[in-house]
């Protein structure tokens, strides 16, 4: 409780407001941008905290993540286009609503829900996280494999059509992750007699490379233009009162919408966009009126954007306890901690904990900071996204993606290494290789060789040193959760080629 | 665009690929450094030759989109290279702005002929956009740029 109120009294500066106020609006600013994601606001805004100290740099990125998240619902809303993956569902009524003269009020509701999934997500950070943390003390070297393990599996079957390429992308990226000094024997590997290669590849290189190249490229290839200038504000009929009123006084869909993004949020790798989505769908079935779903509903712009700020905080649960990242931005806040010396887990919440709990508490700021800024910046903000031509924005991004990348280790392989990594991504995403596992391949590749390495190490005298993997209570336990993972990712697809599966998901996904 | 192709053999060709690529320097290391790349390695070619088989016996997508066109496409991920490759030999300010005015002329010409009167207006605003940001990091975040023959 201390620490809260230290962490509380350190927020409470002139220096911080501003710093969570100038994040949230970057944030805003790049989530609206259709194929900008959350990931790419963090990675190209990263260099920008490398000056500051630890809470001050992990204040803003929180700050550019909650944003990032909001920001994509206005154009969701304006044009149909979602400005973020996790904003796909808020198109499925905010589009409508915006057709129908009715733009003001469904980003009303999309404020407004936004900032409540964002202090909810941050109360059940604060809730949760400690006593995981206690908990993760128990994960010896064997359960840390394990983990790792469950969470590559979840992340390969989320991500990925086909649950055998998201494996293959996964061991991609942890063979990645051993180039350069092995962690156990401090070997070098696999530099191919290149020297400089003996830093092995940076995580936040990696992924600006995997994650914003590959969307450069697209916008080239395309030839997007900058928004169409189609999407207005309309004449406001409702006041944000009338709104609140509205989604206050029906507060179901709300809670059960926060609720169902908390719980996904928690499994590594399941990002905005399936809790927006599971989140839309659940609201739309427990509704008395299911049928207005899709032609301008409140209640599904509700579910969607609650869900989706809910996942915020909400996925740095399993980041800050057992550092595996809960969804593809929190990689970049993972990479943050490391850059300053911290490692994820009971040091977190003891030795730095005015530190973590400041961090998490900047999230609820932040949160707050989405009425304001949404509501007024909201319209400036529009009006600069839709009068920036692509042309000019593709090559500035890629100059931030360079620079940031560059400042990284003042090197520039790491610049080549990141635009190798980026193009290569690109066709690999062709080919149904995502970037996410690949990424989390690379993050989970250190903790599992570790786990194995050392596993293995005490086993030298068993009969079958492999058996150790799976020796205590634990560790079955979450070997058994991994096989369950890898099943319930193929249980699907092998009911409907049974028969047994009736489509109503993709049902769901027509009417919408 | 649309390509034909069986993605499930695509996927797992590129595993293997990748795989052999680190399979053939691994016998240089000791035991305790290549016990985990080796397992993954098997692993990974698991996978792929089970996508391989997969790809002949329950294909997946058998198609590819490339969406816009490839030719700009290719060229815009040359150009990134070229640019990565000047910033080392020319230095940061020089090559962006060569680079980043190259690549708006290049893009903007997607809606058609850019005049040489809007190529002169874009001159001062990519000017004062890579000095800006040159300024940023070389004064506030005391990052040292690259300077190489010119700046």
């Amino acid at each position: 409780m201390d620490m809260l109120l230290q962490a509380l009294a350190s927020l409470l500066t002139f220096e911080s407001f501003i710093t969570v106020l100038v994040g949230v609006s970057a944030g805003l600013l790049i989530g609206s941008l259709p194929g900008l994601t959350a990931t790419m606001a963090l990675a190209v805004l990263l260099p920008f905290t490398f000056s500051m100290e630890a809470l001050q740099g992990l204040i803003a990125l929180g700050a550019v993540y909650m944003g990032a998240i909001y920001g994509g619902a206005f154009t969701a809303i304006l044009i149909n286009t979602p400005g973020t993956p996790s904003s796909i569902a808020t198109t499925f009524d905010g589009y409508p609503m915006a057709r129908q003269g009715r733009a003001y009020e469904a980003l009303a509701a999309a404020t407004i829900a936004s900032v409540v999934g964002g202090l909810v997500g941050v109360a059940f950070l604060l809730v949760l996280a400690p006593p995981l943390a206690r908990l993760a003390v128990a994960f010896g070297p064997a359960e840390m494999f394990w983990v790792a393990m469950l969470g590559l599996t979840l992340v390969a079957s989320l991500s990925s059509d086909s649950l055998l390429k998201g494996l293959l992308g996964g061991c991609i990226g942890m063979l990645l992750s051993t180039i350069g000094v092995s962690p156990v024997g401090g070997e070098t590997r696999f530099t191919f007699g290149f020297p400089p290669l003996q830093g092995g590849v940076e995580l936040i290189v990696a992924l600006i490379g995997l994650f914003v190249i590959p969307e450069l490229l697209t916008m080239a290839a395309e030839g997007r233009g900058a928004l169409s200038k189609e999407g207005g504000f309309g004449k406001s009929h409702v006041s944000i009162l009338q709104v609140a009123k509205r989604i206050f006084t029906k507060p179901v869909n709300l809670i059960r919408s926060c609720l169902i993004g908390q719980l996904i949020a928690i499994i590594p790798g399941a990002g905005g966009n399936v809790t927006s989505l599971v989140a839309y769908n659940e609201a739309r079935r427990f509704s008395k009126d299911p049928d207005s779903f899709g032609k301008g509903n409140v209640d599904g712009v509700v579910a969607s954007e609650s869900s989706n700020n809910v996942m915020v905080a909400g996925s740095m649960v399993p980041l800050l306890t057992l550092g595996i990242p809960g969804a593809p931005p929190d990689a970049i806040i993972l990479g943050v901690l490391l850059l300053h010396g911290l490692r994820p887990g009971l040091d977190l919440f003891t030795e730095t904990g005015v530190l973590t709990n400041g961090f998490i508490l900047s999230m609820g700021l932040a949160a707050l900071m989405l009425l304001p800024v949404g509501l007024i910046g909201g319209r400036l903000i529009h009006r600069v996204v839709i009068k920036t031509p692509y042309y000019f924005l593709m090559p500035c991004i890629a100059m931030v993606t360079i620079l940031g990348t560059f400042a990284l280790r003042n090197s520039l392989l790491d610049v080549g290494i990141m635009l190798i990594l980026g193009s290569a991504g690109y066709f690999l995403r062709l080919i149904g290789i995502h970037a996410a596992p690949i990424v989390l391949g690379l993050i989970l590749g250190g903790i599992a060789e570790q786990g194995y390495v050392q596993t293995m190490l005490a086993a030298v005298i068993d009969p079958i040193p492999w058996l150790r993997l799976v020796s205590n209570p634990l560790s079955k336990v979450l070997a058994g959760l991994v096989v369950i993972g890898a099943a319930t990712a193929l249980l699907p697809a092998w009911l409907e080629r049974r028969g047994l599966l009736d489509k109503v998901s993709s049902k769901a996904g027509g009417d919408a | 665009m649309i390509l034909r192709l069986n993605t499930d053999i695509a996927a797992g060709i590129v595993g293997l690929a990748f795989a052999a690529v680190l399979w053939l320097p691994r016998g240089e290391m000791g035991r305790l450094s290549i016990i985990f790349p080796r397992a993954v390695l098997v692993i990974l070619v698991v996978i792929a030759v089970g996508l391989i088989v997969k790809g002949f016996i329950r294909p997946g997508s058998r198609r590819v989109v490339i969406s816009g066109s490839l030719r700009r496409l290719l060229v815009v991920m040359t150009g990134f290279f070229v640019w990565w490759f000047a910033i080392g030999t020319l230095g940061f300010v020089v090559s962006t702005c060569v680079a980043i005015f190259l690549l708006t002329w290049y893009l903007a010409r997607v809606d058609g002929p850019v005049s040489w009167r809007r190529l002169l207006q874009w001159v001062p605003i990519i000017g004062v956009l890579v000095g800006v940001f040159y300024l940023t990091f070389t004064q506030v975040l005391n990052v040292r740029l690259p300077t190489g023959l010119l700046l």
